[in-house]
């Protein structure tokens, strides 16, 4: 039975892709043991060829006392090998620019040229691609969504703003093109309301890849004309999301509006692309709970620490993603430190039955995001968490700031939906307090809850950003 | 078993395929065609990741 036929809210596609390529039937079936012994091979390969072409991973193997030929485990790497982060990345840049000398390739071999946002405020990371590279952050793209149904002949929308400096602007493209998609690279270039008219005339859409929260606002524009989006696009077989985290309720009605499977992807520019995705199981379980990403480890070493002791965390348990490119050769990242928190699942407690580790769907954060409030550590993830539980916000934008009399306050501007935003006040005035209970709930802190129009707040075509820390502004004279 | 082994066959194949493609592209890449040259080094780019990802997964294999 093929992809196409299977990959319904009803389930059965898990299988699939290993059915439909040898290659991931035999990445499915390798042993840990066997996987291991690949990624030593190819972290041996990667020092040895930085050693020899990167000043500054050079220094980095030498001050260890780190010789890649005499590598003998993965625990003496992971135990030996100095920790990378951004600021030693961005030091690098200033001193040998633009590329820093952990480049590792000659510069008249660069291809493409990418760099981080830089929405964490300290700079942007740059990162030189080889045409090699090129191809691999495409497979990086397209393997996440060929193991989420996704075949030749498939028709694509691409809701992901194209071009431009990022690895989210160019993997997509180079993605869908080696998947054999014929895809519309919609992100950025049309309005919502163009997109949805684009999808209308296309008709035949398969697969969609938008980020978490441009899912929600084209699915809330959709249902806005009073279209059902399972109806207007009967041949969607797969919705594939990535960069931030989601309440279970909404991944729940989202599934159910569209009548099909949300499948998810955890992907960096440090990882060249995705480096772990759901495959075809779903971002929900069959019992409702979260699902989990299941790592492409043979690409990339990853490593789940507590980000203060450094130590390994147990499965079950938050920590930081570290990683490792074992195939990149253009800028490879060697034991960074991302910032991103994860809950990490070992492989023996996946139930998958592949060797391969995972993390946890809807779940992933920043450490940097981190908003300490009154004494509480309150990640934007959990408050989106607890808001978009609620089926009639339509988006909401927070602020923390400092009242005239020196205190911490919360705000926190919800807009609901169409159908919502005409209840009675005072149905609207418990449904806010409801919210609001939640939110204390998951935060251990009380904010201040306003009702406001959709108008008043923006809409995000990549990543949200939705809060503002506005603290420092009311202590200035 | 007698599947399994029968795709493992095919990607020692694919893969030496790829390697020996791989050899001529690095021949071409020595054009004085300047033209050419970017073109050639598309081509081995391309060829190259593939060669990275039919990478046999079995140690024996992989050691030829």
């Amino acid at each position: 039975m093929s992809a196409r036929a299977q990959n319904t809210i009803e389930g059965g596609a898990e299988d699939v892709p290993f059915i439909d390529s040898a290659r991931l039937a035999r990445l499915a079936a390798a042993s840990r043991a066997e996987l291991e012994a690949l990624q030593l091979h190819k972290v041996r390969r990667q020092l040895a060829r930085l050693h020899a072409s990167s000043g500054y991973y050079r220094r980095r193997m030498d001050a260890a006392g780190i010789a890649p030929d005499a590598l003998a485990s993965l625990d003496g790497f992971r135990a030996r090998f100095p920790l990378s982060n951004k600021a030693d990345f961005l030091a690098d840049q200033t001193e040998h620019p633009p590329f820093g000398e952990r480049l590792g390739i000659p510069r008249e071999e660069v291809a493409l040229v990418n760099m981080t946002g830089g929405t964490s405020g300290q700079g942007q990371e740059i990162y030189g691609r080889s045409q090699r590279d090129i191809h691999m952050q495409g497979y990086l793209h397209a393997l996440p969504w060929f193991l989420a149904g996704l075949r030749p002949g498939d028709i694509a929308i691409n809701c992901v703003p194209a071009g431009g400096l990022t690895t989210g602007g160019w993997g997509p493209g180079e993605g869908l093109r080696i998947a054999g998609a014929t895809a519309f690279h919609v992100g950025g270039t049309l309005s919502t309301d163009a997109k949805i008219d684009l999808m209308l005339r296309v008709g035949e859409v398969n697969f969609i890849y938008a980020s978490t929260n441009y899912l929600h606002t084209l699915t809330e524009a959709i249902c806005r004309r009073g279209l059902e989006p399972k109806r207007a696009f009967p041949t969607l077989r797969t919705l594939f999301i990535a960069a931030e985290g989601y309440p279970l309720e909404w991944a729940e009605r989202i599934e159910t509006l569209w009548g099909c499977r949300l499948q998810e992807g955890y992907g960096s520019t440090q990882c060249a692309g995705f480096g772990g995705s759901t495959c075809a199981d779903g971002a929900i379980t069959p019992r409702g709970e979260r699902g989990l990403m299941h790592l492409f480890e043979w690409e990339t070493l990853f490593e789940v620490i507590d980000p203060a002791t450094l130590d390994p965390v147990r499965s079950g348990e938050t920590g930081e993603l570290v990683v490792t490119n074992l195939s990149i050769e253009g800028s490879p990242v060697i034991r960074f430190r991302t910032g991103d928190s994860a809950r990490f699942i070992s492989h023996q407690d996946t139930g998958s039955g592949r060797a391969w580790n995972a993390i946890e769907c809807g779940t992933i954060g920043r450490f940097d995001d981190m908003l300490k409030i009154r004494g509480n550590n309150v990640w934007p993830s959990a408050i989106d968490a607890a808001v978009f539980s609620f089926g009639e916000v339509g988006e909401y934008a927070g602020r923390v700031y400092t009242s005239a009399g020196g205190k911490t306050e919360i705000e926190v501007r919800i807009a609901f939906v169409e159908q919502a935003a005409q209840i009675d006040q005072a149905a609207r005035d418990k449904l806010i307090e409801a919210i609001r209970r939640t939110i204390k709930e998951r935060t251990n802190v009380w904010m201040t809850l306003v009702a406001c129009d959709r108008s008043e707040l923006p809409e995000f075509s990549y990543k949200a950003r939705r809060w503002k820390d506005e603290r420092q502004q009311g202590y200035r004279l | 078993m007698r599947r399994t082994q029968d795709a493992a066959d095919v990607a020692v194949r694919d893969h030496l395929i790829l390697s020996r493609m791989l050899a001529d592209a690095e021949s071409l890449c020595g054009t004085r065609d300047a033209l050419l040259a970017g073109q050639y080094r598309f081509l081995r780019g391309r060829i190259a990741a593939l060669v990275e990802l039919t990478m046999p997964i079995d140690l024996e294999e992989r050691n030829g």
